[in-house]
C-alpha cells in the first residue's frame, strides 16, 4: 500500500551505484537473472498483462457482436458517469461491502472471544464453525433461496410462528428486503472466516499481560477495553480490509438469488460488469466498468491503509 | 510408472549418464511440450480442411446439448451413414440452460470467420445479432418460399433478418396457459380466453379456497421476464420495438395497459402473490405442481413434471390452452426454441444446407420429438399419427405454437433485453409504469440507433 522508500539520486547524492557485494560476477548474475525469468515471466502473463488489457478495451469502444473495435478515449468513463444504472450499483456494492464488513467484523470478534477461552469441546467447535465458509456459495445461495422463500422458507414460518410478524415476508421480492437478504446470508457464510483471523490475533497477545492487568486489579471489561483491543486493532483492521476488498467483488448471492432484481435493488458492480461484458459482449464498456470498481477498491484500501499506518505511528510513538 | 532396472538399460543409451548436456535435454523437453500441444492441433487442422479429392466433404456442426432417448450425435451419426458425399463432425457446447456459455463459444467461433463450424444451432434472439455481423449466411436461395410455409409463421418471422432468411427453425417452445382442470371444474368454469376472465377465474379459486394463488407468472429480473412481457404486450395488440428494428413501441397505450395489469396482479386484484417478482421459471412451477395454485404461464416442459407422481400432486388435474388476451389482440406466446445457422464464412455451404435439409424433413422433427422431447417447428408434423400416440400433449401445442410471438428482433438484442428487464422490474416493484416505460423507451432508442 505504501510506496516503497527509493534512495536518493539526485546530483548531490553519490553517482556511485551501490557496490555489489563480493563474490557476485557477471556469470552468477545472469544466472541469477535467468532463475527469476520464470517468476517475471509468469506474472507479466498471469498478473500484469491482464491489467494492461483492460485499461486498454477500457478506452475503446470493442463490442463483440457489433464488430466495433477502435480507440475511443475515455468516452466509456464519461458514459458512466451518467449511467444512473452504474451509480445505483456503486451504492448497492459500498452499501453491501459497508454493512456485511461491519457485521461480519463485530460478530466475528465475539466468536473469536469465545473460541479463545478454554472450554470443552474447543476443538470440534473452532473445526465446525468454519463449515459455513468452506460450502461453496453457490450451493449457500441455493439454502438461502430455500430458507428465506417468501411462501414456503422456514424463516418465514419461524417468525410467523413466533408471532413476530404477521404476514410472509417477501424477503428477494421486494427492494426494501432483497439486499438485506443477501446480506444476511453473507454474514452466515464469512463470519468465520474473521474469527479465525481474530483468533489468530488473540492468541499473538502475550498472557503475561493478563496475569499483570489481574495483578493490578483490571476488571475483565477494562482489560479488554485498554488492552486486548488496542493490541488486537492491527490484525482487526488487516482483516478487516481484506474482507472489505472481497465483499466489494460480491457476485455468487445476487447473481444467484435474484439476478440483480427486483428493479436493480441488489445489482452491483460485479453483476452489472459480467451482465455487459458476458452477456452484452461489450468489452470495452464491461472493461471500463472493471475499471472503476479497481479504482474504488484502490480507495478503500488506500484509506484503510492511512487509518492502519495512523493507528500503528500511535501505539508506537 | 516403474522405472527400469539398471541392468536392461545398457550405459550408453542412459541420458544422464555423460553424454547428455542440459541443452539436450531442455531441446528434448521442448519437443515433447510441442508435440502434445501442437499434436491435435495438426490433427484438427486435418479434418477440418474441408473436402478431399476423394472422400467424403467434411463440415462441422456446433450445437448446444439437448438429449433425451437419443443424443445429437446419434442423430448425426444416422446421417453420416445415410449418405457417403458428407461426413459431419459434431461439437457439442453446454446445455442450453447455460445459454451464456453457449451465446460465448459461437461469438468466438464465428467471429474467427475460419468457416467452422459450418452449421450451427442458436437461441432465437442471437439471429439478428448473428445476422447483423454478416456471420450467419442468407439462405434465401436454398430454401424456397413453400418450403418456408412448412413452418410456424411466427418462426420464419423470428428467422428473418432484414428481409433475408438468416436462420432455419429447428425446434420450438412457447410460453402457455397451464390450468387445474378439478378446480375450473368445481368453480363451473372454462379455461379463461380473456385476461379479464383470468383475473374472475383466479379470484374465483382463491375467494372459494380452492387454491392459495390464483395466477402465477414469472417476474424475476432475468430473461423470463422480457418473455412475460412479450406475450401480455403482444395480446394486448401491442410490440416493443417494431419490425423494422428501430422505432421504439414499449411507451405507447397498448404496452402500459399490458405492464399495468401484470402491475395490477399482484397489488390490486392480488391473484399474484408478491413473491412472483423473485420468481423464475421453477420457483413459480413448484406451488403448482404441488397444488397450491390455479394457474400458471410457463414453458411446455412443465407437463412432464406435473405428470410425475414423485413430485407432483396434481396428475392428471392439468390442463393446457393457449394464454388469454386483452380484448383489443389475441393470444401470444413468448417463442423459444433454437434454429439452425451456416457460417457465412463456411467453404462448404452446399454440404451444409444438404445436411440441414436432412436435418429437418419431417422424419428427423419427429425423431426429436419423440426421442429428444423438442417440439418440430414444422406444423404438419403435429398431424403425425406417430406423434400423437408418443406424445399426445405436445400435439395438442399445436394451437399454442400457432401464436408464437418473436421478441425484440434487433442485433443489440444483448443490450436490449438488459433495459428492458431493469425497467420492467421497475414497473412492477414501483408502480409508475408509465414512468417506467418510458424511461426504457428513450434508453432502448439509444441503443438501437447508435
Amino acid at each position: 500500500m505504501q510506496p516503497i522508500p527509493t534512495v536518493a539520486e539526485g546530483p548531490g547524492a553519490p553517482s556511485l551505484r551501490p557496490a555489489r557485494p563480493p563474490g557476485l560476477d557477471t556469470r552468477t548474475l545472469r544466472t541469477v537473472g535467468l532463475l527469476l525469468l520464470p517468476t517475471i515471466g509468469t506474472l507479466a502473463v498471469v498478473s500484469l498483462y491482464p491489467v494492461f488489457r483492460g485499461i486498454t478495451l477500457s478506452l475503446r469502444n470493442t463490442t463483440l457482436s457489433s464488430q466495433t473495435d477502435s480507440f475511443i478515449g475515455l468516452q466509456n468513463f464519461q458514459t458512466l458517469l451518467g449511467d444512473a444504472q452504474f451509480w445505483n450499483a456503486w451504492r448497492n456494492t459500498i452499501e453491501f461491502t459497508a454493512v456485511s464488513t461491519l457485521l461480519e467484523t463485530v460478530l466475528g470478534l465475539g466468536m473469536a472471544l469465545v473460541l479463545f477461552e478454554t472450554f470443552r469441546g474447543r476443538g470440534v467447535v473452532r473445526a465446525s464453525m468454519l463449515v459455513p465458509w468452506a460450502i461453496p456459495t453457490v450451493v449457500t445461495s441455493k439454502m438461502f433461496g430455500w430458507l428465506f422463500d417468501g411462501q414456503n422458507g422456514i424463516i418465514n414460518y419461524l417468525l410467523k410462528g413466533s408471532h413476530l410478524i404477521q404476514a410472509n415476508v417477501n424477503w428477494y421480492g421486494s427492494t426494501q428486503h432483497a439486499l438485506q437478504t443477501i446480506v444476511i446470508a453473507d454474514v452466515w457464510k464469512t463470519t468465520p472466516f474473521m474469527a479465525l483471523l481474530l483468533l489468530a490475533g488473540l492468541q499473538s497477545i502475550s498472557g503475561t499481560l493478563n496475569e499483570a492487568a489481574r495483578v493490578d486489579g483490571a476488571s475483565p471489561f477494562q482489560y479488554f477495553w485498554r488492552i486486548r483491543l488496542p493490541l488486537l486493532m492491527p490484525t482487526l483492521l488487516i482483516a478487516a480490509l481484506l474482507r472489505a476488498l472481497d465483499a466489494f467483488r460480491i457476485f455468487d448471492l445476487p447473481y444467484v438469488l435474484t439476478g440483480g432484481g427486483p428493479a436493480d435493488s441488489t445489482e452491483t458492480l460485479s453483476t452489472l460488469t459480467y451482465k455487459h461484458l458476458f452477456s452484452g459482449l461489450q468489452f470495452g464498456f464491461g472493461s471500463a466498468l472493471a475499471m472503476a470498481m479497481f479504482l474504488t477498491e484502490l480507495l478503500i484500501a488506500i484509506g484503510f491503509g492511512v487509518f492502519l499506518l495512523r493507528r500503528l505511528r500511535a501505539s508506537g510513538g | 510408472m516403474r522405472i527400469k532396472s539398471e541392468s536392461t538399460a545398457t550405459p550408453a543409451s542412459s541420458p544422464w549418464r555423460d553424454g547428455w548436456s542440459r541443452r539436450d535435454f531442455l531441446k528434448a523437453a521442448g519437443m515433447t511440450v510441442g508435440g502434445t500441444v501442437g499434436g491435435p492441433l495438426l490433427a484438427a487442422c486435418s479434418t477440418s480442411s474441408g473436402s478431399s479429392s476423394s472422400g467424403p466433404t467434411q463440415i462441422t456442426f456446433s450445437s448446444a446439448r439437448f438429449y433425451g432417448k437419443s443424443n445429437m450425435s446419434q442423430i448425426v451419426d444416422e446421417y453420416n451413414k445415410s449418405q457417403s458425399k458428407v461426413h459431419v463432425t459434431y461439437q457439442e457446447l453446454p446445455p442450453p440452460s447455460s445459454s451464456t456459455e453457449v451465446h460465448q463459444t459461437l461469438v468466438q467461433q464465428l467471429a474467427r470467420k475460419d468457416g467452422t463450424p459450418d452449421v450451427f444451432t442458436q437461441d432465437v434472439i442471437w439471429i439478428a445479432e448473428f445476422a447483423g455481423a454478416g456471420w450467419a449466411a442468407p439462405l434465401d436461395s436454398y430454401f424456397s418460399s413453400s418450403d418456408r410455409d412448412a413452418y410456424f409463421p411466427g418462426l420464419i418471422q423470428a428467422c428473418t433478418w432484414q428481409g433475408k432468411l438468416t436462420a432455419l427453425p429447428w425446434f420450438v417452445d412457447a410460453g402457455m396457459l397451464y390450468y387445474r382442470t378439478d378446480i375450473l371444474q368445481a368453480l363451473g368454469l372454462q379455461p379463461p380466453q380473456t385476461w379479464a376472465d383470468l383475473t374472475k377465474t383466479a379470484q374465483a379459486a382463491m375467494s372459494q379456497q380452492k387454491a392459495n394463488f390464483g395466477f402465477l407468472w414469472q417476474g424475476k429480473q432475468a430473461e423470463v421476464l422480457v418473455c412475460d412481457a412479450v406475450e401480455f404486450i403482444a395480446s394486448a395488440n401491442g410490440a416493443i420495438l417494431k419490425p423494422d428494428g428501430k422505432t421504439v413501441t414499449i411507451a405507447d397505450p397498448p404496452a402500459v395497459e399490458a405492464v399495468q395489469y401484470m402491475y395490477d396482479t399482484i397489488h390490486q386484484s392480488k391473484i399474484s402473490p408478491a413473491d412472483v417478482l423473485s420468481w423464475d421459471e421453477e420457483p413459480s412451477r413448484r406451488p403448482f405442481t404441488s397444488g397450491q395454485a390455479a394457474l400458471l404461464r410457463n414453458w411446455s416442459y412443465v407437463w412432464q413434471n406435473a405428470q410425475d407422481p414423485s413430485g407432483s400432486t396434481v396428475v392428471g388435474k392439468v390442463g393446457v390452452v393457449p394464454l388469454p388476451h386483452f380484448d383489443s389482440g389475441k393470444s401470444a406466446a413468448c417463442l423459444g426454441g433454437y434454429q439452425y445457422g451456416v457460417n457465412a464464412a463456411s467453404k462448404n455451404k452446399d454440404a451444409a444446407v444438404d445436411f440441414l435439409r436432412w436435418m429437418s424433413q419431417p422424419a428427423q422433427q419427429l425423431r426429436f420429438a419423440t426421442e429428444v422431447g423438442l417440439a418440430p417447428s414444422k406444423a404438419s408434423v403435429y398431424d403425425d399419427p406417430a406423434l400423437a400416440k408418443a406424445n399426445p400433449f405436445m400435439q395438442s401445442l399445436k394451437s399454442v405454437f400457432v401464436g408464437a410471438t418473436p421478441r425484440p428482433v434487433t442485433p443489440k438484442y444483448p443490450q436490449v433485453t438488459l433495459v428492458l428487464q431493469s425497467q420492467l422490474s421497475k414497473a412492477l416493484t414501483q408502480g409508475d409504469v408509465k414512468g417506467a416505460l418510458q424511461a426504457a423507451k428513450s434508453q432502448i432508442e439509444g441503443i438501437v440507433k447508435a
